[in-house]
This record gives C-alpha cells, sequence and structure tokens, in this order.
C-alpha cells in the first residue's frame, strides 16, 4: 500500500493563523507598538497563509505523494476565515465612532462638569483648575479629562 | 466598585464616573448602543485643558484600538505654562 507523507505545511499553517489571532488578543493588543499597527500579527499570518498554500498545492498538485486532499481545501478556507475576520475587526469595526463634531474644540472653554468621584463626592471642573495640587501647594497648570470607553 | 477598581489599577488621580452620560453628552462623545448590551457608552476621547479651562490638545481617535499615548500627552502638556 503506497503511504503517503504526511502534510505537515497544511496543519502549521493553519495553526499560525490561529497562533497570529491569539496572540493579537491575549498579548499583542496590550502593547501600543503591536497594537496601532499589528505588523506582528500581520507577518505571522503570511507565513501561515505561505505555509497553507504550499500545502495546498501539495495535497492537490501530488495527491499520490501528499495527504491532505480533503483537509486542505477545509484548513486553507478556515485560514483564510481567520485572517478575513482579524482585518475586518481592525480595519472595520474598531472604527465604527461616532464622528463628535459637537465635541469641544481646540481653542474652546471646556463645558462646565460637576460628577461624583470614587468617594461619591461631587467633583467640578473648575475645582480642579482652581483646588492647589498636595506635591506643590500651587494651582495646577492644566487638567487633563480622559473620556473610558467603560462602565463602573 | 470604582475605588477597589482605582487602587488596583494604582491610579491617584481623580476617577470621576458619568452613570447618565450627561457630561459624555454635554461633550458630544457618546456612542449610542455600542455598549454591553447595546447600552450606551462613551467614546474614548482625551482633551488637555490650561488653568483657564482652554482646551489646548484634544485626541478624537478614529480607531477603539488606537489611544493617545503617554508620550503625546506629555509632549503637549510641555507647552502648558
Amino acid at each position: 500500500m503506497n503511504q503517503r507523507r504526511r502534510n505537515w505545511q497544511l496543519w502549521t499553517g493553519f495553526l499560525l493563523c490561529v497562533i497570529a489571532f491569539a496572540s493579537y488578543v491575549f498579548v499583542f493588543a496590550r502593547f501600543p507598538v503591536t497594537r496601532d499597527v499589528p505588523w506582528a500579527t500581520f507577518m505571522i499570518f503570511a507565513v501561515g497563509i505561505m505555509a497553507l498554500l504550499i500545502g495546498l498545492k501539495h495535497a492537490l498538485g501530488q495527491p499520490q505523494q501528499y495527504r491532505g486532499k480533503i483537509m486542505g481545501p477545509i484548513l486553507a478556507t478556515l485560514g483564510l476565515a481567520i485572517v478575513g475576520f482579524f482585518c475586518f475587526t481592525v480595519f472595520y469595526q474598531t472604527r465604527q465612532l461616532p464622528a463628535s463634531s459637537g465635541a469641544p474644540r481646540v481653542g474652546q472653554k471646556a463645558p462646565e462638569l460637576v460628577l461624583p468621584d470614587t468617594s461619591n463626592h461631587p467633583v467640578s471642573l473648575s475645582s480642579l483648575l482652581s483646588v492647589p495640587l498636595a506635591v506643590s501647594q500651587a494651582p495646577p497648570k492644566g487638567v487633563l479629562l480622559v473620556f473610558y470607553r467603560g462602565y463602573w | 466598585m470604582s475605588r477597589d477598581l482605582c487602587q488596583k489599577a494604582g491610579y491617584s488621580y481623580t476617577f470621576l464616573s458619568d452613570p447618565k452620560a450627561e457630561v459624555i453628552r454635554r461633550y458630544d462623545l457618546l456612542h449610542t448602543g455600542a455598549g454591553v448590551n447595546g447600552q450606551d457608552i462613551a467614546r474614548p476621547a482625551e482633551f488637555l485643558l490650561d488653568s483657564s479651562g482652554t482646551i489646548r490638545w484634544v485626541n478624537l481617535t478614529e480607531d477603539l484600538r488606537v489611544r493617545a499615548r503617554p508620550e503625546q500627552i506629555i509632549e503637549a502638556a510641555k507647552a502648558l505654562r
């Protein structure tokens, strides 16, 4: 019986696509250098897709020597689907933000605000701008307002 | 809840809560229906004000994944006097 060779490129390629996706979610997304432009993820994807294509070529071109005639197209499709989903997320989904055209602009006064702090005491923007800092006993040179996307 | 979170994360700055999204609306930063279970949520945004309360630097990201980096903000803050 003709023993066909194991098509390791096929499986490696697919595995690399999975690893690229998972490593972005769990590792690379935590660091701005690899998150803002996901170059590291795209490099792993590129190697994965190349391996998948080599595996697919072996499986379909030399089916007498290599395995994977059925698994090849399935793994290649799944690998491409992972890449596609990743691209859809980073190039489209995370960019669906409101225009915020009414947001205050540079040169304008920031609208006053009064909101509770973590001890439930109301804090106003004017108090943040005027109350002397504990470290220097001088009023602050400015205030940084950061709007977080989350619930507390 | 916020207090525990701030202590755990080591945030020493003033942390305010806007449960009714009043200020978020006033600043036109509401992202309608984009939160957990379709609740409204703020879009990320950063404003640097000078001592008179005038805005000197703004970052309204176009991509959720891309936020202002500390270096950018420190650079903008250096211009304040």
